[in-house]
């Protein structure tokens, strides 16, 4: 689907990640293969770092730290805020959504909407698309759009597809309508057929978790997992990532009339460098403009990679520039979609630290 | 308030014949989940007040509980 | 927050339920209450039957028979769906999100827009928003929007205060874009200090699943429940009913221009007959306008519970013409959440028995 928005714009953008940082080589030994192999892949797919949570450190607990962050510093007053969205796969409970949780410790008032949307790499796109539909009510002028996840809680420490790479954060994203005439366009695609290729088989009501489903097991290539933890096709994403979403980025910069070398900046979802360098090669975008060092530095956080890519390479400069970028998510689902908008004049963007 | 009226209306929903002051309200065979129900029914309805769930855990006899209605009121 | 929708109409609503109907008197015995409170409780709530999914059966499952039902039908065709919005608290999954497994098991196209929100009582309501601002954005095609809750997998058999009250059900709503003005007035609000009125311990992430949050344990007579199960403060979930939601009404009546005389049908949540009866009396409603029997036909689906109101009380009336409604949805969150609106007439509004593949 496409969209286009008038009026609309980020005013401001916050990542919270954990003050804990694991490594590669320390978590190396918890795999079934041996170190020189090991070594040789994080060569070339690029982890090094990541942060993850302390045990029964939840998504409500990084969101309130960093909406209490900018409340004390006078970045954004409580009663301003007409709605909070949060997109995340790992809510506190099944009941009550968890938006209302993190309302009901920050004392925020009642008149305002909270909700709860289940989205992963594509979360940050969906959870702006989200932010501009409600801004078009008369009642909402200030959305906090968060991204929350803290997936490493259910990946498994023994499976060395998928741990190197997984990362825990959240971000508040603060978006508001824009006495300038500016264009955010937008398309959005989904293909359900292929849902099953990033998922957590057990823990919802389809296969709820039981002692059999926590029980690892040797999943065929060495790696070890449980129905309750993640599982990715890494091949299948890699193949679903190169050929729809280079397509779907040319489609929305033509609608929009923008050319590719107008575009200062493509902001993307991390999933690792490798995939990132081969799509920015596809694309014939130079690395320089495709950031592609999130997995290394803090790991795939899921939605919130494109809001972390963001604080992290472009800080201060966002203060005092405005640029043209390009956002793109792509995973679960499958979901891949892009978002072409003017980023800049932010009141803030930066990455604090959650102990 | 009409402590005897207070005391006649607990007795209709306790389905018993009268309620006195003193009488323990656990005693009562019907002093269950569904009365505290009716009974923060009818502090809403007659008396235009609203009584906590911890507040009804708090209460032992029925003045107990006509006197949190009164306090409430005020 | 206070919305207007305008150019916007409800074309059908399916309910679903599950064909096995339990009756409260054969499992009386489950709850060790004696014939008399037995008695004492079936008149206080209305309670007598209820729906629930067997073992195996989710929430998208009734949702998706609904839908192929309506596909089948001709009501709908594919091609005209833009979005599908999957509104539950009981998904198949952590991810990837129910509405994308919903998308793939229908064969939707890849530019439909697929969003799976979490919301309980009120999100029938909250669900019709979100539709209706969506429609905003859209030229063409309509949103699917789907409720459905199993929630008696998060309620043991033998807890007297919730099991007996239990529904599953799932519906599907069409909506569309319509020339004729049609407006349509939401208040909403939310209170998240309150949330621990209802709440499922564990499960998810606060409390992962582990033996413990498996085990039953009776928190006071004939309370039994694990972490992992609904626990409700009943007083103040009653409480907030009788003080939050009677003003809201009054608020959305005078918003829309009408008065409980314009309206023709109050179809709200249906937790249990004694609070919507109380309910009406506060408002000054008539019993018939409100109506309150859904819980002892279905049970209490949660946020399908509006839509089962709608098919099984005003389908017929629905199909031939049209009703102004006042809708409200009030529960987790908490949040509460009412909307007036012209109503009908429909191309499909009924109730249907799910019937497994």
């Amino acid at each position: 689907m496409n969209f286009t928005f008038r009026r609309k714009r980020i005013s401001g953008i916050l990542t919270v990640v954990p003050a804990n940082v694991r490594s590669f080589v320390e978590e190396m030994k918890n795999f079934n293969f041996p170190e020189a192999r090991s070594l040789k892949l994080k060569e070339v797919m690029g982890f090094d770092k990541h942060r993850l949570v302390e045990p029964g450190v939840c998504i409500s607990d990084l969101a309130v730290f960093g909406l209490e962050h900018l409340f004390s510093r006078g970045l954004l007053g409580p009663s301003d805020l007409d709605a909070l969205i949060l997109v995340t796969q790992s809510p506190d409970h099944f009941i009550p959504p968890t938006s209302n949780i993190i309302q009901g410790r920050l004392k925020l008032k009642s008149d305002m909407l909270c909700m709860d949307i289940n989205q992963g790499c594509s979360g940050f796109i969906i959870g702006l698309v989200q932010a501009f539909l409600l801004l078009e009510q008369e009642s909402i002028r200030k959305v906090a759009v968060v991204n929350a996840d803290v997936l490493s809680r259910k990946t498994s420490p023994k499976d060395r597809n998928s741990y190197p790479l997984i990362g825990d954060a959240a971000s508040i994203t603060i978006v508001e309508r824009d006495t300038e005439d500016s264009r955010i366009h937008a398309n959005l695609k989904m293909d359900g057929t292929r849902n099953e290729i990033l998922m957590i088989p057990a823990g919802g009501f389809r296969l709820p978790s039981t002692p059999e489903t926590a029980v690892l097991n040797d999943v065929g290539d060495n790696n070890l997992r449980a129905r309750d933890h993640l599982r990715m096709d890494g091949s299948a994403v890699f193949n679903f990532v190169q050929v729809e979403v280079p397509p779907l980025i040319e489609a929305l910069l033509s609608q929009a009339g923008v050319p590719m070398n107008a575009v200062d900046y493509f902001f993307c979802h991390q999933p690792n460098r490798f995939m990132l360098q081969k799509l920015a090669d596809k694309m014939r975008v130079p690395y320089a403009k495709m950031p592609s060092n999130v997995v290394e530095n803090f790991g795939n956080s899921s939605g919130v990679t494109i809001p972390t890519v963001i604080t992290f390479n472009m800080k201060e400069r966002l203060l005092k520039e405005k640029l043209k970028v390009c956002l793109a998510g792509f995973g679960v689902g499958l979901t891949w979609c892009a978002m072409l908008l003017d980023l800049g004049f932010l009141d803030f963007n930066n990455i604090i630290e959650y102990q | 308030m009409n402590r005897p009226e207070f005391y006649q209306r607990l007795a209709e929903i306790l389905d018993v014949e009268e309620v006195k002051a003193e009488d323990t309200l656990k005693d009562f065979d019907e002093w269950d989940s569904l009365s505290v129900l009716s009974v923060l029914a009818m502090a809403d309805s007659k008396y235009g007040i609203a009584i906590r769930a911890e507040e009804i855990r708090s209460v032992v006899t029925a003045a107990d509980l006509a006197g949190l209605v009164e306090a409430k009121q005020k | 927050m206070k919305c207007i929708f305008r150019n916007k109409r409800v074309n059908a609503i399916l309910s679903v339920v599950p064909g096995q109907e339990s009756r409260f008197d054969d499992e009386r015995s489950n709850y060790h209450l004696t014939e008399e409170k037995a008695r004492r409780m079936k008149k206080m709530m209305g309670l007598d039957r209820h729906r629930v999914a067997p073992p195996g059966v989710c929430s998208s499952d009734l949702c998706v028979y609904g839908l192929q039902q309506l596909l089948n039908e001709g009501t709908l065709k594919k091609e005209e769906i833009g979005a599908l919005l999957f509104v539950s608290q009981t998904p198949d999954y952590y991810l990837p999100p129910t509405s994308n497994v919903i998308q793939g098991r229908l064969g939707l196209g890849h530019d439909v827009i697929c969003l799976d929100l979490n919301q309980g009582c009120a999100g029938f309501v909250i669900g019709l928003m979100q539709a209706f601002m969506l429609l905003d954005v859209m030229d063409a095609g309509k949103v699917v929007l789907l409720n459905g809750d199993t929630a008696s997998k998060l309620v043991d058999k033998h807890n007297r205060v919730t099991y007996p009250l239990i529904g599953d059900a799932g519906s599907v709503t069409v909506i569309e874009h319509c020339a004729e003005e049609n407006a349509v007035h939401l208040c909403l609000k939310m209170d998240g200090s309150r949330h621990r009125a209802l709440i499922v311990p564990g499960g998810a992430f606060r409390m992962p699943s582990s033996p413990e949050t498996l085990k039953l344990a009776e928190a006071e007579e004939g309370v039994v429940q694990s972490l992992e199960q609904i626990h409700m403060d009943g007083a103040a979930v009653f409480n907030f009913t009788l003080e939050d939601v009677p003003p809201q009404i009054e608020e959305v009546l005078s918003y829309s221009g009408n008065s409980r005389e314009s309206i023709d049908y109050f179809l709200f949540h249906q937790p249990n007959q004694f609070i919507l009866k109380q309910m009406a009396d506060k408002m000054k409603i008539p019993q018939e306008k409100l109506p309150n029997n859904i819980v002892g036909i279905y049970g209490n689906s949660s946020s399908v519970s509006i839509p089962v109101n709608i098919t099984h009380n005003c389908g017929k009336q629905l199909r031939n013409g049209a009703l102004r409604v006042c809708l409200s949805g009030f529960g987790v969150g908490l949040t509460w959440g009412s909307m007036v609106m012209n109503l009908g007439p429909l191309a499909t509004c009924r109730t249907v028995e799910y019937e497994a593949a």
